[in-house]
Formats: C-alpha cells, sequence, structure tokens
C-alpha cells in the first residue's frame, strides 16, 4: 500500500494537472458470521470476508480543494471520490497494486474534474460567510495491532438462536417474529502521504430480536431489542435473551390491545436509552462539524460557541475512547478515526455552553483542527461523525424523584397525564436549511402516568415533534443512572457504529402527534396452522 | 422481484431437467414433500380470500426458486470473494377477475396489498412455517391484486382498447416431479483453479482490468398453481467468467470475455483447456490495444465460428418473443418486436429451417444447454418449428396472450416481475440445406470485394452477446442505433480480411442498422455447427450481471457470410489515458 501510494503521488504530482497535494489509502477488511431464525427454523450460516478500498485524493489546495462544499448545486454538495472497490482479500501483491492504482487514477479524475467546476463556481457567486480551509493539517500517526481473530461457535449459536426464536411461539398474536445473531470482525489499514501509517480494528458482535403485528385499525406495529459487545462471547446468556424475547412479545401483544396516542402537549420523561436517542438525533447531529459550513445546513448551533445552549446542569461529552460504561460494551468506539486521526474526548457543552464541534480534518470558521470525529462507512467519503455521546448532569435525582417531580408538574399545568417514553426506536432531524428545523423521533413504548394513582397506560401510534432550540430549554431535571442505547446511525458518510448514553430525564413540555399509519386490514384469513390451539407448538 | 438477498452478482437460476427423465408422470400422487404440501394447503385455503364487495382470486400460484451454489471470484492471482449460500426465492401470483379480465397487463398495477415484515423463505421443510409465510405473502398480494384490479377498471372506462386480449391464457394441469442434486463441488480446488486463471493476465501488462468467477449452482424450480399443477424440476449449471479489458493509446476500451459452462459441474474442462481459454482473452485484449481503429464499412461480412450463433441468438432469438402491452400506460405501446405480425412472411433464405428445441441432445447423447421438459409456468415444452423453408412459422409463447396468439407452447423462462414471465429460446437449432464447407466461406468473401474493388472485408469471430459492457457503455450503443427495436451488441473481435487473405485485427466498430431483416440477405452458410452455450436474462444484450434472474439458453448454427451490412466507428469521448503507469508486475 505504501510503496503504490508513494509511487502514485509522486508521479501524479509531477505529470498530472492539477497536481493532488495529498493522497489516503483505507482499506477495510471485514470477517463476518452470522444466523437468523424464526419460530424455531434457522437459516443457513451467512459467512463472508472482504476488502473494500478507499482512496481519497485532494488537488488544488489545503485553501480549496475537490473537496470544497459547493452551494446551490441541488444534492450533492460534496463530492463522492472514492468508488467502494473490492480488494483482494489475499496478500496477492500484484492484485493489491493493480487495483490501488486503477482506483487513485479515477479518483483524481473524478477529483481534477470537480475542482474546476468549483473553480468556476466561486467565481460567479457571492464568497462563503465561512472562508475556512478545506482541509487541515493533522500530525501523521504511525500505530499497528495486530489483526483481530474473529471468534464465533457456529454450532452452539445455530442451537441457542433456534432455541430462542422458537420463544415466540408462545405468542400467537404476534405475526413476524425474527432471532438473529451476527459476529463480525473489522481490520482498517490506513496510509496517507503525511506519513501516517495504521492498522487497527475491533470486534462486533450483535443479538437483534424483533417482532411485528398489525391492529385491527391496519396499524404496523413492531418492537425490538439488541445487544452489541465487541465478541460474542460478551453477548448476554440464554435466560437473559429469553426474558428479552418475553418482553418484546410481550410490550407488542400489549401495545395491539393498546388504545391510540391522541395530540399532546405536556410534560413527559424519557427513559436514559430514549433520552439518549433524544440527544443523539437532535443534539448530536447539529454538532457535526461539516453541517457549520455548509449554507444549505440550518446552522442551529453555528454562532453559538461561548453560548448557553443547554441548562447549565447539562454537559455532553463525546469520547470515543470509552468502551464501557457500567459494565455495559459501548458500540461508538474508535483508536483512530477514517483519517487517521487518534480518537480522543471531546467536551461539546460544558455546564450547559457550548464549546465545540465535531471536528474532522475538514476546517470551519473558529476550529481549524481534527478531534477526531471523521467517520465513514466503506465506500462513502468521510464527514464528522458522532462517537459515545455522554449525558452528564449535575441536577440528578432518584428514578422515584423524578417520577414524582412530573406528577408535580402535571398538576402544575393542569394537564390529565404526563407521558413516559420507555424505548426510542431512532427518528430523523431535519438539519437541512430547505427544510422545517424540526426534529420527529419514534417512541415504540410510551405509557400515560396519571396523577391520580392509576396505573399506567400503555399507548401507541404516537410521535415526538418539536423544535430543538425550544425542547432543551425545557429540561427540568434527570435522572441519576446512566443507561447505554447501542446503534448504527446513518447519515453522509453510511452507516456507523454510535452509543448514547444519559440518564432519564424530564421536560416540562414535549409534543407528540399521531403516526401515520397503514389503512390495509390484518391478514384477511386465520394463522393457517393449529398454532393458537396447540397453546403455540409449531 | 422478492430476491433481496442476491447481492452478489448474478444468480445463475435456471430451468433444466435431469438428462434421463422423459417420461411424464401421467397419474402420480400429490407430493408428500412438506413444502408442496403447505403450498397445496395454503392455495386451497387461499382461494376462499376475500373482502366484502370485492372478488376472490381465480388464480393462484406459488413458484419457488431453491438455489446451492459456490461463488468464487478472482483478480491477477487473489481472490476477491468466496462465499457458499442457500436460499429459497418464493414468488407468489394471485390473480383476481377471470381469465377474460383480470388484474394483470395493466401499467398502473403493483404497489398496494400489506407489507408483512417477511425476511427470508425458510430453508428448512418446516410445514407449519412455510405456511405462515405464504399465508401472510398471498394475502398481500391479494390485497395488491384486487386494488390493481378496481384501478384497471376505472382506467378503462375512459380508453378504447384497439385489441381485445383475454389476460391469462388456460393450460392443463401438469404433475412433474424430479429430486434436486445436493452441491457436492471442491471449493479448495476450484478456488485455486480461478486464483491461478486469474494469474494469467499478470503476464499481459497491457491489460488494465481482468476477473475470473466460478458460479456453482445445482437446486431447482418449484411450482404450485390452483389448477392443480405441480412440479419440481431440478436445475444445475456451473459458470465460469474470464472477463478482461484495456485501453488502447487513444483511451478506448478494449474488452474480450470467455464463459465456460457445463450443467455438471464434473463436466468442466481441464485445466489445459481452461487455461488456454484464459489465455486466449488476454492476448485478444492485449492485441485489441494495439489494433488500428476500424473505418466505416459497407459490404459483405462473414460471421464465422461463434459470431455466427451468436448472430442468430441475438438477432433471430430475441425477436422470436411478442410483447404484451400493459392496458392504461401513458406513453404508448413497448417496442414491436421486429417480426411481429409477420407469420408466414420470408424471414431468411429458403434453404433455412430453424427450430427450437428443449429436448434436443448432442452427439454424445446429453441434453444440449438449454434443455428442459417442463417451463416456468408448468408447461410441457416440445419442439417448436419457428422457421421453416425460410419462412416464419410460429413464435415462442408463454400463457400471456399476445396480439394473435393465446396458449403457451411453454416458453416461458425468464420471470420479469408481476407474475409474468418471458419467453425465451431453449436450444435453438439453424439448418441449412445448401451448406458449404465452412473454410470456403473465407474466400466467397474474398471473390465479393475483389468483383466489387474494395480494398478489404470484413470478418467477425466474437459478438459481445450476452454482453460484457459496462451499464454505460450498454446505454450509448443502445443510443446509438437509435430506433432499433433490438439493438444488437457490439463486435468484439473483427478483422479486415485482405484480397491476398491476410487479416488484420480492428477496434470500435459497432453494426448500423444489422436487424432481422438482415438475415434474408444471408448469401452463403457453412457445414459447421457451433454450439453456443449463454446464461439469457430479459435485459438489453442479455448484459451480464444486471439482472438477477438469468437462464441457460443454447443455440446451434453455422459461420454466415451476410451481404450489405454496414459497420461505423463507435464515438464518444473516450476518458484519458492513466497518468501514472501501470504499477510493475511481480512474478
Amino acid at each position: 500500500m505504501s510503496q503504490e501510494l508513494n509511487r502514485n503521488f509522486s508521479v501524479l504530482k509531477e505529470k498530472a494537472d492539477p497536481p493532488p497535494y495529498f493522497l489516503s489509502y483505507e482499506v477495510t477488511e471485514t470477517e463476518y458470521r452470522s444466523f437468523s431464525g424464526t419460530l424455531g427454523v434457522v437459516d443457513p450460516l451467512e459467512q463472508g470476508r472482504n476488502r473494500i478500498l478507499d482512496v481519497s485524493v485532494r488537488v488544488g489546495s489545503p485553501k480549496m480543494d475537490n473537496y470544497h462544499r459547493v452551494r446551490g448545486q441541488g444534492g450533492a454538495s460534496q463530492g463522492q471520490f472514492t468508488s467502494r472497490s473490492l480488494l483482494t482479500f489475499e496478500d496477492s501483491v500484484n492484485s493489491v497494486k493493480r487495483r490501488l492504482w486503477q482506483d487513485t487514477d479515477a479518483a483524481y479524475r473524478a477529483a481534477a474534474e470537480r475542482l474546476i467546476r468549483i473553480q468556476t463556481n466561486s467565481q460567479v457567486r457571492v464568497a462563503d460567510a465561512d472562508d475556512s480551509d478545506d482541509f487541515s493539517p493533522a500530525p501523521p500517526s504511525v500505530f499497528e495491532q495486530k489483526p483481530l481473530e474473529l471468534k464465533f461457535d457456529a454450532a452452539a449459536w445455530r442451537e441457542r438462536i433456534r432455541k430462542l426464536s422458537a420463544r415466540f411461539q408462545s405468542y400467537p398474536s404476534v405475526l413476524t417474529s425474527h432471532v438473529s445473531v451476527s459476529m463480525q470482525t473489522d481490520t482498517r489499514y490506513f496510509v496517507n502521504t503525511d506519513g501516517s501509517r495504521i492498522r487497527h480494528g475491533r470486534g462486533f458482535a450483535r443479538v437483534v430480536i424483533s417482532a411485528s403485528a398489525k391492529a385491527s385499525d391496519g396499524t404496523d406495529l413492531s418492537t425490538f431489542e439488541t445487544f452489541e459487545a465487541v465478541d460474542a462471547a460478551g453477548l448476554p446468556d440464554d435466560q437473559k435473551l429469553m426474558a428479552s424475547i418475553d418482553q418484546v412479545a410481550g410490550d407488542l401483544t400489549k401495545l395491539l390491545k393498546a388504545p391510540e396516542a391522541e395530540p399532546f402537549v405536556g410534560p413527559a420523561i424519557f427513559s436514559g436509552r430514549a433520552a439518549g436517542v433524544f440527544f443523539h438525533e437532535i443534539f448530536g447531529h447539529r454538532v457535526e462539524g461539516h453541517r457549520q459550513k455548509d449554507e444549505s445546513e440550518g446552522q442551529t448551533f453555528t454562532k453559538s460557541v461561548g453560548t448557553k445552549v443547554l441548562p447549565d446542569f447539562l454537559s455532553v461529552v463525546f469520547d470515543p475512547t470509552r468502551r464501557k460504561v457500567d459494565g455495559v460494551d459501548l458500540n461508538g468506539w474508535y483508536d483512530y478515526d477514517d483519517e487517521g486521526v487518534k480518537a480522543r474526548p471531546i467536551t461539546a457543552v460544558e455546564n450547559g455552553v457550548l464549546k465545540t464541534f465535531l471536528m474532522s480534518r475538514s476546517p470551519i470558521k473558529g476550529f481549524d483542527s481534527s478531534n477526531g470525529h471523521g467517520r465513514r462507512q466503506p465506500g462513502y467519503e468521510v464527514v464528522s461523525r458522532q462517537s459515545n455521546l455522554i449525558v452528564e448532569s449535575k441536577h440528578a435525582v432518584s428514578e422515584a424523584k423524578l417520577r414524582q417531580l412530573l406528577l408535580d408538574e402535571v398538576k402544575r399545568q393542569n394537564k390529565p397525564y404526563g407521558l413516559y417514553f420507555r424505548d426510542i426506536t431512532g427518528g430523523f432531524t431535519t438539519t437541512q436549511r430547505a427544510g422545517l428545523q424540526a426534529f420527529k423521533v419514534i417512541p415504540v413504548i410510551v405509557y400515560r402516568v396519571y396523577p391520580d394513582g392509576r396505573p399506567d397506560e400503555l399507548v401507541r401510534g404516537a410521535d415526538i415533534v418539536g423544535t430543538p432550540l425550544s425542547s432543551f430549554a425545557k429540561i427540568l431535571a434527570t435522572g441519576d443512572k446512566p443507561e447505554v442505547f447501542n446503534g448504527y446511525c446513518g447519515a453522509e458518510s453510511g452507516s456507523v457504529p454510535v452509543s448514547a448514553v444519559s440518564p432519564s430525564i424530564l421536560v416540562s413540555e414535549i409534543e407528540i402527534e399521531k403516526k401515520a399509519k397503514s389503512n390495509d386490514r390484518p391478514p384477511l384469513l386465520p394463522e393457517p396452522t393449529v398454532m393458537e390451539s396447540k397453546g403455540g407448538k409449531l | 422481484m422478492k430476491r433481496l438477498w442476491l447481492t452478489a452478482s448474478i444468480a445463475a437460476v435456471g430451468v433444466l431437467a435431469a438428462a434421463a427423465i422423459t417420461t411424464w408422470a401421467q397419474t402420480a400422487e400429490p407430493s408428500s414433500d412438506p413444502l408442496f404440501r403447505a403450498m397445496r394447503d395454503e392455495i386451497e385455503r387461499s382461494k376462499k380470500l376475500s373482502i366484502p364487495g370485492l372478488e376472490s382470486p381465480y388464480f393462484i400460484e406459488y413458484s419457488i426458486d431453491e438455489q446451492e451454489s459456490f461463488t468464487v471470484s478472482a483478480s491477477l492471482g487473489g481472490l476477491l470473494s468466496q462465499r457458499r449460500e442457500r436460499f429459497r426465492s418464493p414468488d407468489v401470483h394471485v390473480r383476481v377477475g377471470d381469465y377474460k379480465f383480470d388484474n394483470s397487463n395493466f401499467a398502473g398495477g403493483g404497489g398496494g396489498g400489506s407489507r408483512y415484515d417477511l425476511e427470508r423463505f425458510p430453508v428448512e421443510d418446516s410445514y407449519a412455517l412455510i405456511r405462515r409465510y405464504l399465508w401472510l405473502e398471498t394475502d398481500s398480494v391479494y390485497k395488491g391484486a384486487v386494488e390493481a384490479l378496481s384501478r384497471k377498471r376505472a382506467a378503462l372506462r375512459n380508453i378504447t382498447q384497439t385489441d381485445q386480449l383475454n389476460d391469462f391464457a388456460h393450460a392443463e394441469a401438469v404433475h412433474y416431479i424430479h429430486d434436486f442434486k445436493p452441491l457436492v463441488v471442491d471449493e479448495t480446488a476450484w478456488a485455486g483453479r480461478v486464483r491461478s486463471l486469474s494469474a494469467i493476465f499478470a503476464q499481459f501488462p497491457e491489460v488494465k482490468a481482468s476477473t475470473v468467477d466460478l458460479e456453482v449452482t445445482e437446486g431447482g424450480h418449484y411450482l404450485e398453481n390452483s389448477e392443480g399443477t405441480e412440479i419440481k424440476v431440478p436445475e444445475s449449471v456451473t459458470v465460469l467468467k474470464i472477463r478482461a479489458a484495456a485501453q488502447a493509446p487513444d483511451g478506448t476500451t478494449v474488452r474480450d470475455f470467455a464463459f465456460v459452462h457445463a450443467l455438471d459441474v464434473k463436466n468442466m474442462p481441464g485445466d489445459a483447456e481452461l487455461t488456454r481459454t484464459a489465455t486466449s482473452v488476454a492476448q485478444n485484449v492485449a492485441a485489441l490495444a494495439h489494433a488500428g481503429k476500424g473505418e466505416d464499412y459497407n459490404g459483405p461480412v462473414l460471421f464465422e465460428g461463434a459470431a455466427g450463433a451468436q448472430l442468430f441468438a441475438e438477432v433471430l432469438g430475441k425477436n422470436l418473443v411478442v410483447s404484451r402491452r400493459a392496458e392504461g400506460g401513458r406513453g404508448g405501446r413497448a417496442p414491436a418486436g421486429e417480426l411481429e405480425g409477420r407469420i408466414g412472411a420470408k424471414v431468411l433464405p429458403e434453404s433455412f429451417d430453424v427450430v427450437d428445441d428443449p429436448g434436443r441432445k448432442d452427439a454424445q447423447g446429453q441434453p444440449l444447454f438449454g434443455s428442459y421438459d417442463v417451463d416456468r409456468e408448468g408447461v410441457r415444452a416440445g419442439p417448436l418449428q419457428v422457421v421453416e423453408k425460410g419462412v416464419l412459422k410460429s413464435f415462442l409463447l408463454t400463457r400471456q396472450p399476445v396480439h394473435g396468439f393465446e396458449g403457451s407452447n411453454g416458453r416461458a423462462r425468464i420471470p420479469i416481475g408481476g407474475g409474468i414471465d418471458m419467453a425465451g429460446v431453449s436450444n435453438l437449432i439453424v439448418n441449412t440445406s445448401d451448406a458449404v464447407p465452412a473454410s470456403d466461406l473465407k474466400k466467397k468473401l474474398l471473390e465479393l470485394i475483389s468483383n466489387r474493388s474494395k480494398p478489404y472485408g470484413i470478418l467477425v469471430r466474437k459478438m459481445d452477446f450476452p454482453s460484457t459492457a459496462s451499464t454505460e457503455e450498454a446505454g450509448r450503443i443502445i443510443q446509438a442505433q437509435q430506433g432499433a427495436t433490438h439493438p444488437v451488441s457490439m463486435p468484439l473481435l473483427v478483422y479486415k480480411v485482405f484480397a491476398d487473405g491476410h487479416e488484420e485485427l480492428v477496434r470500435g466498430l459497432q453494426f448500423h442498422g444489422l436487424n432481422v431483416r438482415s438475415l434474408r440477405d444471408i448469401l452463403a452458410s457453412g457445414n459447421d455447427r457451433n454450439v453456443y452455450e449463454f446464461m439469457d436474462n430479459a435485459a438489453p444484450f442479455a448484459l451480464v450481471g444486471y439482472l438477477s434472474f438469468s437462464t441457460e439458453a443454447c443455440v446451434v448454427a453455422p459461420s454466415v457470410l451476410i451481404d450489405d451490412l454496414e459497420l461505423r466507428a463507435a464515438e464518444g469521448d473516450q476518458p484519458k489515458l492513466p497518468v501514472v503507469p501501470a504499477p510493475e508486475i511481480s512474478h
């Protein structure tokens, strides 16, 4: 890799017009195994191994290069130069070098072409508000870690998945259900013309439990649970997984009978996991550095550095070096980002005051270097992304106290009930300026909490809507126990593993609206086998 | 189409009946296989599907492809991927209305229905789980079908139909059950072979890109319908694809390929022959990179060897299909085949007979590559005289009625979605009664150019069919033949033949105006019988890797000399050569 990097770079620099000033290669080697089962029937093992190559070439100068964000072109404001090529997974020098050479040529052509367009664009348009450079210097990193060995007991897992997935036979109102396990190791090789040489990697083990059903009014309902760890041995045991299946299936069964949520504005508690997703969507995406520079973006916080953006008892840290919280494996850690910059914790918000953004090597006004958050899925271009988001609170009370505060708030506002969001699947946030600067998050498990001592009531079909700035101002207090939400976040640079850690939070006001729902009927014919009459035995 | 897991390049799902089986199981008992029982029971129950005020289904069909495959690919001596997988790919078809008028053949159809999170169809024969899957899928498809039918009725209220065709043809029930074979392949040996073949290209510095892919597939096709048809057709196929490309000094991309097929992996050629094949692809590409650019040409062209068979496969085979226009669609009729409405007309010289014969065996008594007994709609297929004494006699038909024809002749070969199968050739056998020794054809070509005082004639040894072009390149070729119903692929190996008989390879030529009418201008045909095996699909030029479904087909045809063909130099901007020279190859 290094040889071909230097050979291509020096010839291009000498002979190409415009010449490149930077070149990097990243190779992601992935090996995986997975099983998926339904109702006690397991699909054949899926396994594979591959290497994907990403080439990054920069022409022009750090001041203005081919990655410069272009305004008013509708759609892609950033170029795409890497082509997601498969590289041989064997150490065949001829095969590797050929592919590197071909992809360097293709990426260089695309880069040179885009630079010329950008230069024209910059002449016919008014100056950018943010005239910072396109690429920042970063010290070269040299690091070598032994590639991980994938450990996965296929025979044992096949039987476990069979047994686990069969558990859904006890829940006849569940229409579809799946239990899957996957184990993957990633090894990333990175070289660039600054002198970085890195080989690092990690494992990803995951169990996903999912179930869906259709209510009599046509509403599609689904519940799920996932477990993440760095290796398969770190995944929960069968007892815990069985309990989780019972929970997923039980929740779904209850949701089928639950009343539909009504539009509502009032106080609510987010569980720690729900609050983590809330912060990830509403706050995290808005402090991704490249959004501050893009004039099509809403730039919610661009000029807010040094000012209060959250209540002063809250701080938000992004820490890709943190691997566990309270014994739970986090999903968003890494040693080096995808530009070869060493991972480091950053405090984005300290006591309510915005301090910094998530930075890749694309500088923005006031922040001229990377803080190790340039990330991508292989085949995409790097942008700044979240890692492990951790919410810290100085106004933490016990869960019981938090619930009491909610009831007090319900009474004070003279509302019939408050809401408790236990699980949120994810959400959308529009950061683009052309769209409404609003968010929508999708809660799965929502309870009405009554002040008169009635038991909490499960409701279905609610979406949380709101605008980011006003929502943050309404956080009153937090619980004292951090919870972890692990997941995968999708954005411009593809899907990357992330975590969000937060205590539960109490907000004085949240708005929910009815979810769009399908109108078709539930299955016209009953379940074909005798599952129900035989008490779930297939 | 629900073949989501086909993330790999191509699924070679084909239709083939095992060699020894020719007797029909006329009075067979219904199969006790759990998969068939589940399909049968769920079809029986689903006939009762109804929504108040709307019709019940009149036809339900479950079509399931099962595939177990081993794939490996390599480039320059390094493996790119290697995998083994097994899956079933189900298609549920529900028709509402009646044979005369139903939810199909409607441009505004599709969509609708409930969406259930079904994921993969079980590979294990679990009766209960299979029924559950079919239950939910049938429910969803039925809801979509009643919606489509009511939309179709509404849309047609405002349209005067010029052509009152029925929507679906009757067919007799067929019972045909033959077991699948397990996948037995020496993975290590084949990975090694593919790696070694790919390493051959390292000896040719001109070759810019090259890959060798192998796919060995066992499995087959299940079909159960509400008319009582029950089939289980084993399918086995092995395809080795060798592909290479280079850039000529002016930037033009040149390429060549060789695909090697076998119905049984055990019958694949040995190492020596495969090495020769890969080496010739590399040599051809290297030679093309150094070859001169072809100039515009008008005159006789000799299609020699495989090129003759490729010509018949593409120019005749693809036009033996009659397309059906969807009702209520805007934007007019789908392009008519070049032979539509020409039954009884002369389409080839009088000496030609063409038969499409799915039961044809080769000289050794082995079935030809495109053989099968029952098609994808469960209709038996026999030999079909397509052209007799140069006159067009019949088309390849499925159960979808088309203008002038209703009733299948068992040629439903390629599913194209919505329960519709496209017709395709099986073994297309081209015979002539006035063949000349193949070696005389070149002499004939030279006579012609000498009589017409032309400096040279043109000889084509390989067409790009099925095409290995990129989708962009294929798009350019289609555009260059604007207006042609079935654009013809690029010729890959084109030679100028001079009066003294010497040949000169040229590159970058493309036919202009070559179509089915050109076949009437065949001046002579050879006594050679070139057997050309290929995987057919629904894409233009049967573009390789573009669609997930492909099926075995075979053409046996002679070399032919055709008069008055036009070749033009391909136009378009060519990418520059890379600034950086290719890396040195280490041995």
